[in-house]
């Protein structure tokens, strides 16, 4: 059928993934792995997952690389368009609404889960997912992608209610660790995103830095 | 009426149903000329190369030996082609041209990410019925870039990178002696090297290795870099055949085609002892 | 006028030589020629009066409207013909409906006022419409606070402390003027409730005697809060307040 093995012709280009988002008292604490795959092969190994929406409003996107990207480009636009007719930053609702908007009325199309999350002044620090089918839920943390499933054990026994800034980067940290671990379409490095009244911050640890549980 | 009917231009899929249906019931349309084809680019300091293999195919059969897969986007932007050869020309030369207005409109040199957005959001509305795999780079107002486009829309930008059936061989060389920071001439050879590899090691690939570097200088565009597969020997003094040295199967002049049930066919003296070989 | 020709004030599509649109300007002569409406911008909300003519004894009170509720957070009024204003009202609903069921949140004042004053413009453009024959008062209490604004036919739209407009509008204003309306932060001093009845006395005060004798009030309010909203103010209670108002101002009559 394919002589040449060009299975990237026809395999969409996705994004099995490990994502998730906490917030914390004045902000959030946002991670992701950095595998995009087609088929088998890895086709970026240090992609980045966390998208800026506006200076304090990110995303974290799992699902199918074409689709994330657009409906991003297009909240996006959105979002600034609102910002100038506001006057002001957009809420991180009204971001995730916007999200949850293009992810319901083209689910049939769409292969896309988003955690959307950061922080305004009305309600600081907020996460929320849309998955796969449209819903919109807000959640203290989040979590997302085909590693989720491996880590939410995990997350319920260590998320505590309060954590600071530092503790939620360390919960991140691992709880990703552990995701890219044992699923194997995750991987690559960690990054991470903070966001809170004063902007977003950039945290980048590569595959050899990364804290190690039980090996085997 | 359907859109084929009086749209102006653009791809119609107006037979997508009906063409998946016959094929379901065996009969399968014809395939488009694909080109199994290893692509790839890197970024230096000051600038990016693109690097492409010339090799077409139609199924197993090489229709082209030395095609042209860098494709022209704007002065300081080229694009390479991976994939169906009538879907990268089409969507590169639609996008030449938009960008051309673009930039008469705007009165600036086009950029890197406007060439990018616009193929992305023109690949993504086609849902990858068009078959364009893409390696993109250039030079402009923010320095060099360089991107991959997939079929579906879906964008990457990375310092180095490769496209194609040959992209996992090539990757293999980059991923093993790519550097940050290399020369111009570091680059060249890094992504010949690149190529090469899709050449001899992906049976989709083949032929010359075309280069591109692009700078803030300019531009130039090598085609046939390398020669990889270039014939070594060809004798000097050809081939000439007298008359009568092709074998003729008798009575051909009152052959009027097959007679049902049988038909006597017989062969003359080998053609051998006629042939002219000492000229 | 009649100095700079003639024929220049039959589209608003076309300008008089030195620059004007007159059918736009006729269009404010709609709004001159309403009962007077009056906006104060309060401590926890917002109030809009209008004084309204009894046409006829047999006229159904509480119809005629115009006062409207536009969403939970905003109140519209007209001033001028109350048709144009219905479809100014569609229109700012609907912008109201649309705005929050893709953001997500209320419409802001300002942000509403814009759209309105947007569409109401656009009628002022083209050869085969005519600009609007009404101004709109329209209160907001939202997250930003109470906010009174005005759009008029020609399409600008103003942010007040308080205003007045129709027949008596001078008269109003200066009224409105007397009222210690802010503090000297800026922010309001009088509450609904008093505003209420503060707009009843000034619409009595300014009232015509000699061309509308018997005239109704109508009122409508938008307060924040948990049980704040837009709401039309009860006819007992505007009768009230107008019956005060009366009172109090023919004892003011008496002293003097």
């Amino acid at each position: 059928m394919d002589p040449y093995g060009q299975e990237w012709m026809n395999a969409e280009h996705s994004m099995g993934t490990s994502i998730m988002a906490v917030a914390f008292d004045g902000g959030v604490v946002m991670g992701a792995d950095s595998r995009t795959t087609t088929g088998a092969y890895i086709a970026n190994r240090v992609s980045d997952k966390i998208t800026p929406m506006t200076d304090k409003i990110y995303c974290c996107r799992s699902g199918s690389a074409a689709d994330t990207q657009i409906i991003s480009d297009y909240v996006r636009y959105y979002l600034s368009m609102h910002d100038i007719e506001l006057g002001e930053d957009p809420d991180v609702d009204t971001a995730a609404k916007l999200f949850r908007e293009l992810c319901y009325h083209n689910k049939g199309q769409l292969m896309a889960g988003i955690i959307v999350a950061g922080w305004d002044k009305h309600k600081g620090g907020q996460v929320f997912t849309i998955p796969l089918g449209g819903a919109l839920v807000q959640q203290p943390f989040a979590i997302g992608g085909s590693g989720s499933s491996y880590i939410y054990g995990y997350c319920d026994s260590n998320f505590k209610e309060g954590m600071t800034k530092e503790e939620c980067m360390e919960f991140v940290k691992n709880a990703l660790s552990l995701a890219m671990a044992r699923d194997g379409s995750s991987g690559g490095v960690v990054r991470l995103v903070v966001i809170d009244k004063d902007g977003s911050e950039r945290k980048f640890f590569p595959g050899n830095k990364l804290p190690e549980f039980w090996m085997g | 009426m359907t859109s084929s009917g009086n749209a102006p231009g653009g791809f119609s899929f107006d037979n997508v149903i009906r063409n998946s249906m016959l094929q379901q019931k065996g009969y399968a349309p014809p395939t488009a000329r694909k080109t199994g084809t290893t692509i790839a680019g890197v970024v230096f300091s000051g600038g990016v190369v693109l690097g492409a293999d010339t090799r077409a195919t139609s199924g197993p059969t090489v229709f082209e030996k030395n095609c042209q897969k860098i494709h022209y986007i704007a002065d300081s932007i080229m694009c390479c082609g991976a994939g169906t050869a009538a879907d990268t020309d089409a969507t590169t030369q639609l996008i030449s041209s938009q960008l051309a207005l673009h930039s008469l409109a705007t009165r600036r040199a086009p950029r890197v990410a406007t060439a990018l957005n616009m193929l992305k959001q023109m690949l993504f509305r086609y849902q990858g019925h068009i078959s364009a795999a893409l390696v993109l780079g250039g030079v402009d107002f923010h320095g060099p870039h360089l991107y991959t486009v997939y079929p579906h829309g879906s964008t990457d930008r990375l310092p180095y990178v490769t496209m194609g059936s040959g992209s996992l061989a090539a990757m293999a060389v980059f991923e093993s002696k790519y550097k940050e920071d290399m020369t111009a001439d570091e680059a060249k050879q890094l992504v010949y090297e690149g190529i090469s590899a899709g050449i001899f090691n992906d049976l989709g690939s083949g032929g010359n290795v075309d280069l591109c570097i692009i700078t803030k200088e300019g531009k130039e565009l090598i085609r046939g870099y390398a020669k990889e597969n270039e014939r070594k020997y060809r004798r000097p003094a050809g081939y000439i055949f007298p008359h009568g040295a092709t074998p003729v199967i008798a009575g051909s002049e009152q052959f009027k085609g097959p007679e049902k049930g049988f038909s006597v066919v017989a062969e003359v003296a080998p053609a051998q002892d006629t042939m002219d070989v000492s000229a | 006028m009649a100095s700079i020709g003639t024929g220049y004030d039959l589209s608003s599509t076309t300008f008089s030589p030195d620059g004007r649109v007159f059918q736009v300007e006729y269009a404010a002569k709609a709004v001159e020629n309403s009962g007077t409406c009056v906006g104060l911008r309060c401590t926890d909300g917002v109030v809009l009066a209008v004084e309204k003519a009894v046409i006829s004894k047999m006229l159904v009170q509480g119809t005629l409207r115009r006062s409207h509720i536009v969403a939970r957070h905003a109140t519209l009024t007209v001033c001028g013909l109350i048709s144009d204003g219905r479809v100014i009202v569609d229109h700012a609903r609907a912008e109201a409906e649309q705005y929050k069921d893709f953001y997500g949140r209320p419409i802001p004042g300002h942000v509403l006022a814009d759209r309105i004053a947007h569409f109401v413009h656009v009628y002022t453009l083209h050869w085969h419409v005519r600009p609007f024959g009404c101004a709109v008062l329209l209160g907001v209490a939202d997250v930003d606070g109470p906010q009174l604004y005005l759009i008029e036919p020609s399409g600008l739209s103003y942010r007040y402390y308080a205003c007045a407009f129709g027949k008596a509008k001078a008269a109003a204003r200066t009224e409105l003027e007397k009222l210690k309306l802010n503090g000297s932060d800026g922010k309001a001093l009088i509450s609904c409730d008093e505003g209420v009845k503060e707009l009843a006395k000034i619409l009595v005060k300014v009232h015509d005697e000699s061309k509308d004798k018997d005239t109704e009030l109508e009122m409508i309010t938008v307060t924040d809060g948990k049980d704040g909203g837009a709401k039309l103010v009860p006819r007992k209670v505007v009768e009230e307040a107008h019956a005060a108002a009366k009172a109090f101002l023919e004892a003011d009559d008496m002293e003097d």
